[in-house]
């Protein structure tokens, strides 16, 4: 990374992308792309689909940069583009889950998990990983914000920031999420 | 959920265990809460190798390159092709060698043509304004 950029913030390095300073954005290109990918990853489950997601997100920043409010976090401008790339990847995604789903049953039992066992998650083991599938069984809305408070470890207020929801909806939407969860859980283990 | 997220004050957490006490359902619930909470707080994923992002950068950079591309191509196709597209009608029309009624066949089967498209482009228009995932913004 640019040494000139190093002390800048990611809100003062998207307010120098706005007036065209391609440096400034690469530097904040550089600084987030881990961490775009990883909230990618958890959102749609497929290290490939968040890959591309996470680029397109930021290429939706670069082309959409004269309408950033600086009075405003770039992460929560930067959240709502991708998790909106997300939400509507797992919508058309859900056509051909269906597909596969399909010739997936001709093959296997009824009934049987057709997930594939998540690689990407480290040092797995099966509690881990039922938990995780667990979470992506979620609606978007409740896995969402399952993965901004227990991922990404955002406050209630910064939650609220970035859905762009009162902070009064962010505890009840957390609650059901879990409650959810719980019953995902729960019938599983029966 | 404060108590569960650790965010809750002293207050808020001697409320809570009062509550507890009284309902033990609450208390189930807020164990399994608890649980569930401590495993995702163990659960991480396995970033890519460091390869990949070496190349990132180059590969937002070459995505937004080729996007400058294709709206220069794009313009200039459109202007090209209206350019070609007003001299043919003109040559066409004016031509003293076509005959009359070929002129007023393509003529009729041009205006055809632009109807379609209009009632295309209507439908397509009208399908996006009651879509309904058109919340859903990119």
């Amino acid at each position: 990374m640019n040494e000139r950029y190093i002390e800048f913030s990611n809100d003062k390095l998207m307010e120098l992308a706005k007036n065209n300073d391609l440096q400034a954005f690469k530097a904040l290109v550089e600084r987030n792309g881990k961490k775009a990918y990883l909230l990618a990853l958890k959102l749609v489950g497929d290290p490939a689909d968040a890959q591309d997601i996470s680029q397109e997100a930021f290429i939706r920043v670069y082309n959409s940069r004269k309408r950033y409010d600086e009075k405003k976090p770039f992460f929560s401008w930067f959240y709502t583009i991708l998790s909106n790339l997300a939400k509507n990847h797992l919508k058309k995604g859900k056509v051909r889950l269906r597909y596969r789903r399909r010739t997936r049953d001709e093959r296997e039992a009824v009934g049987a998990d057709f997930a594939v066992s998540p690689e990407y998650i480290l040092e797995s083991n099966r509690i881990k990983e039922r938990v995780w599938k667990a979470i992506e069984k979620l609606p978007f809305e409740q896995k969402e914000i399952i993965v901004l408070r227990h991922f990404e470890d955002l406050s209630y207020e910064k939650i609220a920031e970035s859905i762009g929801i009162p902070l009064g909806s962010v505890m009840s939407r957390l609650y059901y999420a879990r409650k959810k969860l719980k019953e995902i859980l729960g019938s599983e283990s029966e | 959920m404060k108590v569960v997220d650790e965010l809750a004050t002293g207050d808020e957490k001697r409320e809570f265990a009062e509550l507890m006490k009284a309902d033990s359902a609450l208390e189930e619930e807020y164990r399994s809460f608890k649980e569930i909470k401590e495993v995702t707080d163990t659960i991480m994923f396995k970033d890519l190798p460091d390869s990949y992002w070496e190349g990132y950068w180059q590969g937002i950079y070459n995505r937004l390159e080729r996007g400058i591309g294709w709206i220069f191509f794009s313009i200039g196709a459109i202007i090209l092709l209206a350019f070609g597209a007003y001299h043919f009608l003109i040559d066409f029309f004016m031509s003293e060698t076509i005959a009359l009624l070929v002129k007023i066949g393509v003529a009729v089967g041009g205006l055809g043509l632009i109807i379609l498209l209009v009632s295309i482009i209507r439908e397509v228009l009208y399908a996006r304004k009651h879509e309904r995932y058109k919340e859903v913004k990119y």
